[in-house]
């Protein structure tokens, strides 16, 4: 069975596939998850918790998400359009979700040729 | 093990790749060694021989690997607004058009900087050339509807709504995102940052739920120039934001419309106000996280 990832509070829980996860975005203390039937999860965990949580129960197979800046936890096998110079990430699977988000001009060239040499 | 905190805005990790690998056996590094030193022999005797075949080919000229299919169009810079000098007073500059039969009145700042405020407006205060309001309240609780930062406090936050205009430094940034570092960079840096109804988002009309027809504002971003537009008339989500691509925006996020208050101030020092400045009186009470755009001219540096 895939592992899934188990995200716990004293008072709830969610137990969710990685490859459901759309991308994890930080919101102050809190971070929020976007799932890919398009509901967003408000977590009360920040970024760094949650890419910690990802590291250890995922381990290798946690890989499929890359951190990028401070804000942003993204699902690898989403990323469907990137341009810098607009500083525009976009997120389908091209059949049910559209997400767009922002990062640093930097981060994204960095995501752009790390996309490039796995291809090469 | 790495800290997870420690990440910059312009760096990006591939998360659980810090498993440790094993080191490589000795009979590893001998077969390696080997193979390196038979590839440099064979680099080696392959740059010899092409030394020869090249200086036959020197006379030819060299193909190119592809070619360009489509010569990339410059989009001459055009802007709306004046060129006014750095060193003259910041003032709001008011042009009037009609597109698609809507007319509409763009306020160009010059010489002025963007930031937030929350609360009742100064009229009085000298400093402000341009004045209209920012975020949505929320009719539950009377919240700020979105994310805001205010000088570098997050006030609210939320994905309500996807349009974002944020102020850091300085810089204004008009753009449609869900999720923008915007809002961690100006908590960080002591900018502004609010949500509301994107309107174009690279060019291209976003549709939003509200059907209903009203007096629209915006703040744009047409080829890196920032400015204001209101209609004259009451039009629908979607009339006015056809209308802020027809004029060639880039990107476009509301302000609220209808009867909110604001003011703009020209280059001779006229006040024009819009909306209703008496609305919030009698039975109608401002609620206290009312929040403005606010335009404020720019400290020259020969002034004390």
């Amino acid at each position: 069975m895939k592992k899934q990832l188990i995200i716990s509070t004293s008072i709830d829980l969610v137990r969710i596939a990685p490859e459901k996860i759309v991308y994890i975005a930080s919101d102050g203390n809190y971070s929020t998850l976007m799932q890919t039937d398009n509901e967003v999860r408000m977590l009360s965990y920040q970024l760094g918790q949650i890419e910690k949580m990802i590291s250890s129960q995922l381990g290798s197979e946690g890989n499929i998400f890359i951190r990028i800046g401070k804000s942003l936890i993204i699902n690898r096998s989403y990323i469907y359009y990137i341009n810098i110079a607009r500083q525009k990430l976009t997120l389908s699977d091209v059949t049910s979700f559209n997400h767009s988000v922002t990062a640093s001009k930097e981060a994204l060239k960095q995501l752009k040729e790390l996309l490039e040499k796995e291809v090469k | 093990m790495k800290d997870f905190k420690d990440i910059q805005d312009d760096q990006i990790r591939i998360v659980g790749q810090n498993v440790e690998r094993k080191p490589l056996s000795r009979g590893a590094w001998v077969a390696i060694i080997a193979l390196v030193m038979i590839a440099i022999s064979a680099a080696a005797l392959l740059i010899a021989q092409q030394r020869e075949a090249q200086t036959a080919e020197l006379s030819a000229p060299e193909p190119a690997l592809f070619e360009p299919i489509e010569k990339v169009e410059v989009v001459e810079q055009k802007w709306l607004g004046s060129n006014v000098a750095e060193e003259r007073e910041g003032f709001t500059e008011i042009r009037d058009t009609i597109i698609n039969d809507i007319p509409l009145r763009i306020f160009i700042p010059h010489n002025a900087e963007m930031s937030l405020h929350i609360g009742r407006m100064d009229k009085e205060d000298k400093e402000v050339v341009y004045v209209a309001q920012a975020a949505d309240i929320r009719a539950d609780n009377g919240g700020i509807v979105g994310a805001f930062v205010l000088k570098g406090e997050p006030r609210a936050w939320g994905l309500s709504k996807k349009g974002f205009c944020a102020s850091i430094n300085g810089v204004v940034t008009v753009g449609v995102a869900e999720n923008s570092h915007l809002f961690e960079q100006a908590t960080e840096e002591g900018g502004y940052f609010f949500r509301q109804y994107p309107l174009v988002s690279d060019g291209q009309l976003v549709e939003n739920e509200p059907k209903g027809k009203s007096i629209r504002r915006a703040i744009c971003d047409r080829q890196g120039e920032i400015f204001m537009i209101e209609s004259g008339t009451a039009e629908s989500f979607h009339d006015f934001a056809q209308a802020l691509v027809d004029l060639g925006v880039d990107q476009a996020v509301y302000l609220v419309g209808s009867s909110a208050y604001g003011w703009a101030v020209d280059a001779e020092g006229n006040v024009h106000e819009f909306g209703e400045d008496n609305y919030y009186t009698g039975r109608h009470r401002m609620p206290k996280n009312t929040s403005y755009i606010v335009w404020r001219k720019q400290q020259q540096e020969f002034k004390m």
